[in-house]
């Protein structure tokens, strides 16, 4: 514009204009350099390298360099994994080292409906390792994979995850829900957990079950002695609590029946009235409770459809269930021997299996220890530090004392040291969330915990 | 101010190159911005559903069954063991057409084709495309609704 | 001087018939000239045609009010091609930054240079309203233009508040969260202004549609209308308030008549409402070429350290924003972390009476400080007590606005910013 300005101000000019000149060609290089476009590069060649005939090599030739995407607008995901892992589809690459690793066993869950952060978790939309890998929602760890299968499928019993299953039985036989609300049941003495999974890591929760004060200061929580398969599977448990709402997505998905909707299904369709298990039941039908070992899954589910189809002469009627149905009840048919005390009949039991049951149900043993033989520490309580056992609490009180003290509950415990924090673990006033049915098998449990030839005081 | 900005009319060739160079420079980096914020307009993905798109395994489809996949409006004809794929797309203005005993039928202007996608009457120009339909490594049909083949080239599994 | 091969191109151009019916004026070779390619061009004739030497001195004013400008064109440039990809639902507003950072061509920093301008403009908005306080220019004749700036300062950080909700992640959330609660403290109508601010009682999808509402419609159209008022009024109250100002404009306004002809370039050397009258004009230049090139380099710098920030400073993004779990601390925006300190101690004190009585103090001062001394020089020694009493304000602000920033941990508690803090490593319960 004008030569008369004075000297200092023209190269101020050409030194702005060229440092902004400078810097809008840095960042369009930031910009267009991504390394995703290495990886389809890359992929690229090894396409026109492995081309046998000259239309494949022609076809890969002309592969555009883009962003590959699958949409899942009903999960409200994009899944971009694709764009660098090329190969997850294609059996020719297995093996691979990443990114162009093929993924096997995808038959189940079909990459364009699935996508993949649903099972491994990480950033679907992030096109960088970095950002898809870690950052606020990092990857999970292969070894914790299993922990995902909870969204949809059943923990307890499922045969395809099997350290999910050792995961939630750990997690209901040592008591947790005594002090932990997981899906609106538990204690409230330690927070829910029904998020637990989608904020804490796996070595976090490790280090919290070994030391709950190491990593969180004041826990009232006793450290747990897991052995490290226990360990790894309560941690993958945790895992898979993430709360999150999938939607009516896979209600259309085939959700592998539960064993204990089994169970459910076997109680209230009266098959006690001609089957027997554990010596309880009608002798029209067979025994139950060894069939896992004389029939095939698939004979079983045959059964069900049409009885006489595998065992002419049977005088068992068609049901007429649904196959959902029939999966379940096979399920809970096959998992007798396993798991016997979380499945088996409650109308079966004596009032004490009835009531030991209760006793786990609601985390009891979280804090008296396995069958209330004691051993958990309480910092700082006049009881010799720990929470009492239970062995002798039939000396102590009448049955009707003892369900009156489990509904009231003991909010304050003695401290040893009045200078010290107070104990962190209390006694929860149980109230109502006991039923009274419960209550009674309950204390039943607990007067039998009295050894026999304990003569007492 | 200084004494320079007073001697207006000397001006010297260096003044000259370098204002030259400043403006260059300046109007570079307008017209780099200006083409980067085009660029920025264009969209590196979609989200409508894709050109080349995976339909399910064979078997899902039963023999001489014509199926419409509606997220992406076309057809899916299995006959025996062969399989191709129809535009349900209109030739006219875009309309999706419906499928009926003699072919197919747009409801927006009344352009009918025969079963072969052939425009018979109304106002649509060509017929319907055909579509490349390959089976992928993992025995899924793939279908590229960016590649029109004619209507004789079939799928045989 | 032989022509550059871009003013050859610009002549040719200029010589025809479509390029005169654009270009009233060519490349100004006289004053006439000169003074005409001012008045005559639309982006131009908001400046004067001539101004002092006084006024090009970059110590004068800073360039600070112009900065703030240069900044603004630089958010609406970026923001308008944002509302290209932006869509303000709650289900979806996070998925479009992510987008914009990871799929987008230059999305990344685009989004960058729109939060850094924005932090820097309310920054430079605040340095603005100190230099007019601290070179006494808010007196007569420009109380009204001291109030209408003020609008403009409480524009801006309306916008960067509204701005910083949209990406929906945690950081946006929270702070909003907080924000909007220092609101409802105001007495009476706080409640219910946090309810009509929100769409309801918790930030949400409606909180969400009208903040996007008043960032890209409402808010940015009365910034530019008061905008315009300002600019006007900078030109009619005088231009750049200077020692010694010798008239005031009312009187002259009412008596001068308005001349027939249209020789607005004569009209702004003749007529006594401009700052020349009373002036040697040997101290005054042009504004063609020396004022344009000046504002030239100024932007060149502005649009520089914007560039550099955004290419090598990325804006935050946090996680998808989770109304269970609420960082600890949740912070306001920067500049509002003063108040929140206020707030920490007392509501109603630090949520209303500080903030309200400044702001009417502010208001009313041009009007209250009456004297006419010390006008157009950086802390003039005859408003010594003005200055200091405006120097102890800011610095208080200034110490809260850090303490909130950096000396608060987890629950409000006291930290040292170099520090971790032990509950930093786990927030559980």
């Amino acid at each position: 514009m004008d030569s008369e300005s004075p000297r200092k101000l023209r190269i101020l000019f050409v030194v702005l204009s060229l440092l902004v000149g400078v810097l809008v060609v840095v960042a369009y290089y930031k910009d267009e350099f991504r390394s995703w476009k290495v990886y389809q590069k890359q992929y690229i060649q090894d396409q026109i390298r492995r081309a046998s005939t000259p239309q494949q090599k022609a076809i890969a030739e002309a592969t555009p360099v883009e962003i590959h995407q699958i949409l899942l607008p009903k999960l409200n995901r994009v899944d971009r994994c694709t764009t660098c892992h090329q190969a997850v589809e294609d059996p020719s690459y297995a093996g691979y080292p990443q990114p162009l690793a093929y993924h096997p066993n995808h038959d189940q869950h079909p990459f364009e409906k699935f996508g993949c952060t649903v099972c491994h978790r990480g950033q679907g939309r992030a096109t960088t390792e970095r950002g898809a890998h870690g950052g606020d929602d990092p990857l999970l760890p292969m070894k914790y994979i299993q922990a995902s299968c909870a969204k949809c499928h059943e923990a307890a019993d499922n045969p395809a995850a099997p350290m999910l299953a050792r995961g939630a039985q750990i997690f209901y036989t040592v008591g947790c829900v005594g002090c932990h609300k997981l899906n609106g049941a538990g204690g409230s003495i330690g927070p829910e957990l029904d998020h637990v999974g989608e904020h804490r890591s796996a070595d976090w929760l490790k280090r919290h079950f070994l030391n709950p004060a190491s990593v969180t200061p004041n826990s009232g929580m006793p450290p747990q002695h897991f052995s490290k398969p226990d360990l790894d599977a309560i941690t993958l448990f945790m895992l898979s609590q993430t709360g999150e709402s999938l939607g009516g997505f896979y209600t259309s998905m085939k959700v592998i029946p539960s064993a204990e909707e089994g169970r459910h299904l076997f109680e209230t369709k009266g098959c006690i009235a001609c089957h027997q298990l554990n010596g309880v039941g009608g002798k029209i039908g067979p025994a139950l409770d060894n069939v896992a070992m004389r029939r095939s899954p698939e004979w079983i589910m045959q059964h069900f459809r049409d009885p006489r189809s595998v065992s002419p002469g049977s005088v068992m009627p068609k049901f007429g269930f649904t196959e959902s149905q029939i999966r379940a009840l096979t399920q809970f048919l096959l998992h007798l021997n396993d798991q016997k005390a979380a499945l088996s009949i409650p109308s079966l039991m004596s009032p004490v299996e009835r009531g030991r049951a209760v006793f786990r149900k609601y985390g009891c043993a979280g804090c008296h220890g396995p069958d209330g033989k004691g051993g958990v520490p309480n910092p700082n309580s006049k009881t010799g530090q720990l929470v009492p056992d239970l062995i002798h609490v039939g000396d102590g009180y009448t049955k009707k004392e003892l369900i009156a003290f489990i509904r009231r509950g003991q909010h304050e415990i003695a401290s040893l040291d009045p200078k010290k924090p107070a104990p962190p673990l209390y006694m929860p006033a149980w109230g109502d969330k006991i039923k009274p049915g419960e209550y009674q098998d309950l204390a039943a449990f607990l007067f039998s915990l009295k050894p026999k030839d304990d003569t007492g005081f | 101010m200084t004494p320079e900005e007073n001697n207006d009319h000397k001006t010297t060739r260096r003044g000259f190159l370098e204002l030259t160079l400043g403006w260059t420079t300046a109007t570079a980096a307008v017209a780099a911005s200006s083409a980067a914020a085009v660029r920025f307009l264009m969209p590196n993905v979609l989200y409508e559903p894709s050109a080349r798109f995976k339909a399910g395994k064979p078997d899902e489809f039963a023999d001489g069954s014509i199926t419409f996949l509606d997220a992406e409006r076309v057809f899916l004809l299995r006959k025996g063991n062969t399989f191709r794929c129809l535009s349900a797309v209109c030739t006219h203005l875009g309309c999706t057409v419906n499928e009926t005993k003699t072919g197919y039928h747009c409801p927006c202007h009344g352009s009918v084709f025969d079963e072969q996608g052939k425009n018979v009457s109304g106002p649509a120009p060509k017929p319907l495309s055909w579509f490349l339909v390959t089976l992928s490594p993992d025995g899924r049909i793939v279908i590229d609704k960016n590649q029109v083949v004619p209507a004789d080239k079939y799928l045989v599994i | 001087m032989k022509p550059s091969f871009l003013q050859r191109t610009w002549e040719g151009f200029r010589d025809t018939r479509v390029g005169r019916s654009i270009f009233r004026v060519g490349l100004p070779g006289s004053n006439l000239e000169q003074a005409r390619a001012m008045v005559s061009s639309f982006l131009l004739h908001m400046q004067p045609a001539k101004v002092s030497r006084r006024a090009l001195k970059p110590t004068t004013t800073l360039g600070l009010g112009l900065i703030s400008l240069f900044l603004l064109l630089i958010l609406v440039g970026t923001g308008v091609l944002l509302m290209f990809y932006y869509v303000p639902g709650t289900d979806q507003a996070y998925a479009t930054m992510k987008d914009l950072q990871y799929v987008v061509s230059a999305g990344l920093v685009v989004r960058n240079m729109h939060r850094w301008a924005a932090h820097l403009m309310v920054l430079f908005v605040m340095l603005h309203l100190c230099r007019v306080f601290f070179t006494g220019a808010y007196k007569a004749p420009r109380e009204f233009n001291w109030n209408v700036g003020l609008g403009l300062f409480l524009l801006t950080l309306g916008l960067s508040f509204t701005g910083y909700l949209l990406p929906w992640d945690q950081l946006a959330f929270w702070a909003i969260t907080v924000g909007a609660n220092i609101a409802s403290y105001a007495p009476i109508i706080g409640p219910k202004l946090k309810f009509m601010l929100l769409g309801g009682n918790v930030v949400g999808q409606s909180a969400l549609t009208r903040f996007y509402a008043l960032h890209v419609m409402v808010l940015p159209g009365i910034t530019f209308l008061l905008l315009g008022i300002h600019l006007w009024r900078v030109r009619k109250d005088g231009g750049l308030a200077a020692p010694e100002m010798p008239v005031d404009l009312t009187e002259s306004l009412e008596t001068g008549s308005v001349p027939s002809n249209k020789t607005y370039g004569l009209m702004e050397l003749a007529k006594g409402t401009s700052l020349q009258v009373g002036r040697d004009p040997e101290d005054e230049v042009f504004s063609w070429p020396h004022l344009i090139f000046r504002e030239l380099l100024l932007f060149l710098a502005v649009v520089a350290v914007v560039l550099f920030l955004a290419i090598f400073f990325n804006a935050p993004l946090e996680g998808i924003a989770n109304p269970i779990h609420p960082p600890n601390p949740a912070k306001a925006p920067w500049y509002f972390l003063g108040l929140q300190e206020l707030v920490s101690y007392s509501a109603f004190w630090g949520g209303v009476v500080v903030p309200g009585c400044l702001v009417t103090a502010l208001a009313l001062l041009p009007y209250l400080d009456r004297s006419r001394k010390g006008v157009g020089r950086w802390f003039a020694r005859e408003r010594a007590v003005a200055n200091t009493i405006f120097s102890l304000c800011l610095v208080a602000a200034i110490v809260f606005t850090l303490i909130g920033s950096f000396f608060r941990g987890p629950s409000w508690t006291w930290q040292v910013p170099w520090k971790t803090p032990a509950a930093a490593v786990s927030e559980e319960h």
